[in-house]
């Protein structure tokens, strides 16, 4: 490991030299730039810079997607604000499967406990999780939704 | 009258020196050239885990304890990272890794990865993560361990959640709350290039999301380097050179590197509210922001409170994290200032010696 011989001027070494002189400059360099990006100049620029490139791209995308439905539409084929809207449903389907699997273990819970009182009382929760495996002890609050 | 010989212009240490460096080139080409054709591969995120819930994209790990169960602190610890870049940073490698230093202290920790979000998540927003996966992961963590209570931390982005989580729901167990170079408050237009360069005129939020779906996971890493770009796109590629002869920075390195390059796209509907809710209007801690109309009081929050901030963070500088310690409605609370970056601070060489141990003396005692 050499970089931290570069912080001093070394004669007897060369490519040490080199690398002090490049350090030093890189670091000036960075002050500098660090400075400028941090300008309103800069932020204007890049603002600029990024709209620019979505009002050129945004018309050839537009062609671009108006083409694609009409295809796939064509071909018998969904489109891809169709499959979106499917995925959409199915991660609410999923979110209710979520909410319904923690119900029945409150259910399961409450039914145990009923059943079995001393036991019930063993499995309290706090307890309960010390087990390596916790099914009965399971519980949940409420609905996450609530 | 005799000479003493210059050591300093001695053709022969000159010579001596200038071998050393030769052989030292030879063997930094080699690891170069490896490195350049992707020859030197690392593995990140290597603790045991397993998934015991997922939701959409989203999925809830649980790391094996390494304690036995008497020796395990009862309170469990959830991670939650931000949208953007991947959550393995809580666990890049082993002997850097802040999960194994937590299983090693006796937390039975969890850590919460969002995914990659599709074109089908790009209508998510900051309302969603807070009021719909939150309070679903939280319930996993709390059938999956048998307890009520719990701790959180949020890290970024995360913290950002994690906060309005802790606001929003905070009967729900939530005992301790940790942020990492949380970015709160917006306030000072000046703090930072990211709060100049999303509040410009010129910054079309609307049309970039409108057009993209999401926020491209390589927009906002060319924006994050833009930050510093001479130290990101030239003097880092010096410093790997000069170290190639140096395996641990090799190492250390290449994780980083895998970690900073995996990119991941933030979900439009979140970006936008990110730039134009907190960044342009600062309405959480102007306490006019809503979720789901819901309004979020920062004096709801009333669980144990500490708040890690990085003297050197040029992504959130510090005073976008400080001013949250006035408005939180909790008495037990404290502010931790630490040397680094924002990233280094929980990564870079020092972490395990200095931030970690102070996050686990503040947790550990209240994880009884």
């Amino acid at each position: 490991m050499t970089n931290n011989q570069s912080d001093r001027f070394d004669p007897t070494d060369p490519v040490g030299a080199w690398r002090t002189i490049r350090d030093a400059n890189l670091d000036a360099w960075a002050k500098g730039m660090a400075t400028m990006v941090n300008t309103e100049s800069f932020s204007k620029a890049l603002g600029l810079q990024l709209d620019t490139m979505l009002a050129a791209s945004g018309p050839m995308q537009k062609m671009v997607s108006q083409y694609m439905e009409a295809y796939l539409a064509q071909a018998n084929m969904p489109s891809r604000a169709e499959v979106i809207s499917l995925a959409q449903r199915m991660t609410n389907i999923e979110m209710r499967l979520d909410d319904m699997d923690a119900r029945l273990d409150d259910i399961l819970y409450a039914v145990r406990t009923l059943a079995a009182p001393a036991v019930g009382a063993a499995a309290a929760p706090d307890a309960a999780a010390e087990a390596e495996e916790k099914p009965a002890a399971r519980r949940s609050r409420k609905a996450a939704t609530e | 009258m005799t000479t003493v010989p210059n050591p300093a212009l001695d053709p022969e240490v000159m010579t001596k020196r200038f071998l050393e460096e030769l052989d030292r080139f030879t063997k930094s080409s080699d690891t170069f050239t490896k490195l350049a054709t992707n020859n030197l591969d690392i593995k990140i995120g290597l603790t045991p885990k397993t998934v015991i819930w997922t939701l959409n994209k989203a999925k809830l790990y649980h790391f094996t304890p390494v304690l036995p169960p008497e020796q395990r602190h009862p309170v469990p610890l959830l991670l939650i990272f931000a949208l953007i870049n991947r959550p393995d940073i809580f666990d890049l490698r082993p002997g850097n890794s802040f999960v194994e230093y937590l299983l090693n202290q006796g937390y039975d920790v969890y850590m919460l990865d969002w995914g990659r979000p599709g074109l089908e998540d790009a209508h998510y927003t900051f309302d969603d993560y807070v009021l719909e996966y939150m309070p679903r992961v939280v319930r996993a963590v709390q059938r999956h361990s048998g307890k009520r209570e719990f701790s959180l931390t949020g890290w970024c982005i995360g913290a950002m959640i994690t906060t309005l989580y802790a606001t929003m729901r905070p009967d729900d167990g939530i005992r301790n709350l940790v942020l990492l170079t949380a970015p709160l408050d917006f306030a000072d237009k000046n703090a930072g290039p990211f709060n100049r360069w999303l509040t410009t005129e010129f910054y079309n939020v609307d049309e970039l999301i409108g057009q993209h779906g999401n926020m491209p996971g390589f927009m906002i890493d060319y924006g994050s380097k833009l930050l510093k770009p001479v130290e990101n796109f030239i003097s880092n590629y010096f410093k790997l050179w000069d170290n190639l002869d140096n395996p641990a920075v090799v190492e250390s390195y290449m994780a980083m590197n895998k970690w900073v390059t995996d990119l991941v796209d933030f979900p439009g509907g979140a970006f936008r509210q990110w730039v134009v809710e907190f960044y342009r209007e600062n309405r959480l801690m102007e306490g006019t922001l809503k979720l789901r109309g819901e309004k979020v009081d920062l004096r709801n929050l009333r669980c144990n409170f500490l708040n890690v901030i990085a003297d050197k963070d040029h992504i959130v500088p510090t005073c976008q994290s400080t001013s949250i310690m006035d408005k939180v409605g909790t008495r037990d609370k404290l502010l931790l200032h630490m040397r680094g970056g924002h990233i280094g601070m929980m990564v870079g060489s020092g972490a395990n010696k200095r931030v970690w141990p102070q996050i686990d003396g503040w947790l550990g005692k209240r994880s009884k």
